[in-house]
């Protein structure tokens, strides 16, 4: 137990924090609830990201696309007479479904060529849902009215949450998710032992797909109205990617610091107005300033200032630095 | 002397093009079971590209390779590792913020034993000892000298359960205390079943293990044969000295 506790020094702190988020519409205010439910909803998309973005490595931009697919498959279905519960799991399969489509070409590609490609996929769904008509082009959709309980939703996010931090926390524990680390660190050598990266990069691909797009579904349920300007923003999928990066990549504490941090700015900058207009700007500054001085973000800083990690690099013996240049 | 029960690896007429550049003509030869064979040649030869178009890093420009009877051109790299085939790289490219242990371990999860839980625990435990890294087990592979760092990549491509091992400079910048280490544990593989295709420079090496060794020029197969013989060739001493008559010539 206490061996358990050293490994993961989140697990308390996180365990309390879970169990506040469950009991919170108990006692809380509807604002202060938004502000959870978003806080949630971030974490979904951070923790989902990192399972390809951080553990595989495989920067991808193009993230908002799946947070879109959800949200117009729960709107669309809803309006034909479904339940919004029962669009979650199609709005998933939808998603898993292009992003196997998008995958097989992508995944051939490496490093920012594939980040670059993930670009053109985001914007280009972006486009496409601005110019059908099924999809109500530019100015959107809007639920059907009397489809909406917020705490059953609120539920349901903080439950996604979990769920999303279980799966990843479960899947690196396995063998899936030393496959995953092993194309981080190099992918030529995880195939010369056997890894089949593509096969290993569409499942991770998959998975986190699924999960962002029952988040989206969420989304469109709870602002009851959706838009290509709302959900396949590439400034949505930009900050999917920057609150891991800034919490910390490939763990699973990391992207949840990275979605708080996030969630509380967001609030904190659209409520004020001279500097609503300026986050993304402030995002920036904050990226440059992890990649300077803490490129393991926050998770880094904090393994720093505990001491688990000495500040300079552990250093070969004399004489053997040298030889293996 | 190994038992001389039948080839298991057959390369016809591999050829490599990059381009402009033909990195591979026409090479040929056949690995007998339990041999160990060697690939040498200078600088530039082809001896990696060669190890890279056996395993399927990338596919040769024309030719065939046979393993076992089974064509393996066209089959990705962790499909020939799944028949077991499987190379080691001369530059080590170990997982570098991984454990000893965990390296091996993508190799035991992921190889041709495909191992689970406690067969896969034995598994990387037996590779640690018999490759003697076992007292560095709990170290990031980032940490290690290049001599255990080459000892990794042996155990690595070990891990994976092959019949086949393609060392790939396994020896380049070892002290001679290393080498004879690195010597002993390629025999010991060779003594265990293993065949061993390896690419050496150390002539020493190359010499004292070989069975038969093929010598590349160019991308060309120049000699062919027992170490005591194909060393002495007129075509090989030309290629690593340079040719006498135009040595001659210059002066």
């Amino acid at each position: 137990m206490t061996a358990l506790l050293r490994r993961h020094p989140a697990l308390v702190p996180g365990v309390l924090f879970a169990a506040f988020l469950l009991l919170a519409p108990g006692f809380a205010e509807r604002g202060t609830l938004n502000d959870l439910w978003n806080m949630a909803f971030f974490v979904v998309l951070a923790s989902a990201w990192n399972l390809l973005g951080g553990f595989a490595g495989q920067v991808s931009l193009g993230y908002s696309a799946f947070v879109g697919i959800g949200a117009y498959t729960t709107v669309l279905l809803a309006n034909a007479g479904w339940s919004p519960w029962l669009t979650l799991p199609v709005g998933a399969a939808l998603a898993v479904a292009f992003s196997v489509a998008v995958g097989l070409p992508t995944f051939r590609l490496r490093g920012p060529y594939f980040t670059i490609a993930t670009i053109g996929v985001g914007e280009a769904v972006r486009v496409i849902a601005s110019g059908l008509e099924f999809t109500g082009g530019s100015s959107g959709l809007r639920m059907p009215p009397g489809t909406f309980d917020f705490n059953a939703n609120y539920y349901a996010m903080v439950g996604l949450a979990l769920l999303t931090l279980a799966l990843v926390a479960w899947l690196q524990q396995h063998a899936f998710g030393l496959a995953l680390e092993a194309i981080r660190q190099d992918i030529d050598a995880a195939e010369a032992l056997g890894v089949n990266s593509t096969q290993a990069k569409l499942t991770a691909h998959a998975i986190s797909a699924a999960l962002v797009a029952i988040g989206g579904g969420l989304f469109a349920t709870n602002f009851q109205y959706i838009s290509p300007g709302s959900v396949f923003d590439f400034r949505l999928s930009l900050t999917i990617v920057l609150m891991p990066i800034v919490g910390g990549m490939a763990t699973i504490t990391g992207p949840v610091l990275g979605a708080l941090l996030f969630s509380y700015l967001q609030i904190k900058l659209l409520a004020s107005p001279t500097l609503r207009d300026s986050y993304l700007f402030i995002y920036g500054g904050l990226l440059i300033v992890v990649m300077l001085f803490e490129p393991k973000g926050i998770v880094g800083l904090w393994e720093r200032l505990i001491g688990l990690r000495p500040r300079r690099r552990a250093q070969p013996p004399v004489g053997e630095a040298r030889r293996a240049s | 002397m190994p038992a001389e029960n039948g080839k298991i690896l057959a390369v016809s007429s591999v050829s490599k093009r990059f381009g402009g550049l033909l990195a591979l003509d026409s090479v040929s030869f056949e690995v007998q079971r339990g041999e160990i064979f060697s690939v040498i040649g200078p600088n530039g030869a082809g001896k990696t590209t060669l190890f890279s178009c056996l395993v399927g890093t990338y596919p040769p420009t024309s030719g065939s390779v046979r393993f076992r009877g089974e064509e393996l051109k066209g089959l990705r790299n962790d499909q020939v590792v799944a028949r077991g085939l499987v190379r080691t790289h001369q530059i080590v490219k170990p997982f570098r913020d991984m454990t000893v242990a965990d390296n091996i371990r993508v190799g035991v999860l992921y190889g041709r034993l495909r191992l689970r839980g406690a067969k896969a625990r034995e598994r990387v435990d037996e590779v640690l000892s018999r490759t003697q890294l076992g007292h560095r087990a709990q170290a990031k592979a980032g940490v290690l000298s290049i001599g255990e760092l080459k000892r990794l990549e042996i155990a690595r491509a070990l891990a994976t359960g092959p019949d086949v091992l393609c060392l790939d400079e396994v020896m380049g910048g070892l002290n001679p205390a290393e080498i004879q280490q690195a010597m002993g544990l390629v025999r010991a593989l060779r003594d265990s079943g293993l065949t061993i295709l390896m690419i050496e420079h150390h002539v020493h090496a190359v010499a004292g293990l070989s069975d038969r060794l093929v010598v590349l020029n160019f991308g060309k197969k120049i000699a062919e044969g027992r170490p005591g013989e194909a060393l002495r060739d007129p075509a090989v001493v030309a290629a690593y000295l340079g040719d006498e008559t135009e040595e001659e010539a210059r002066a």
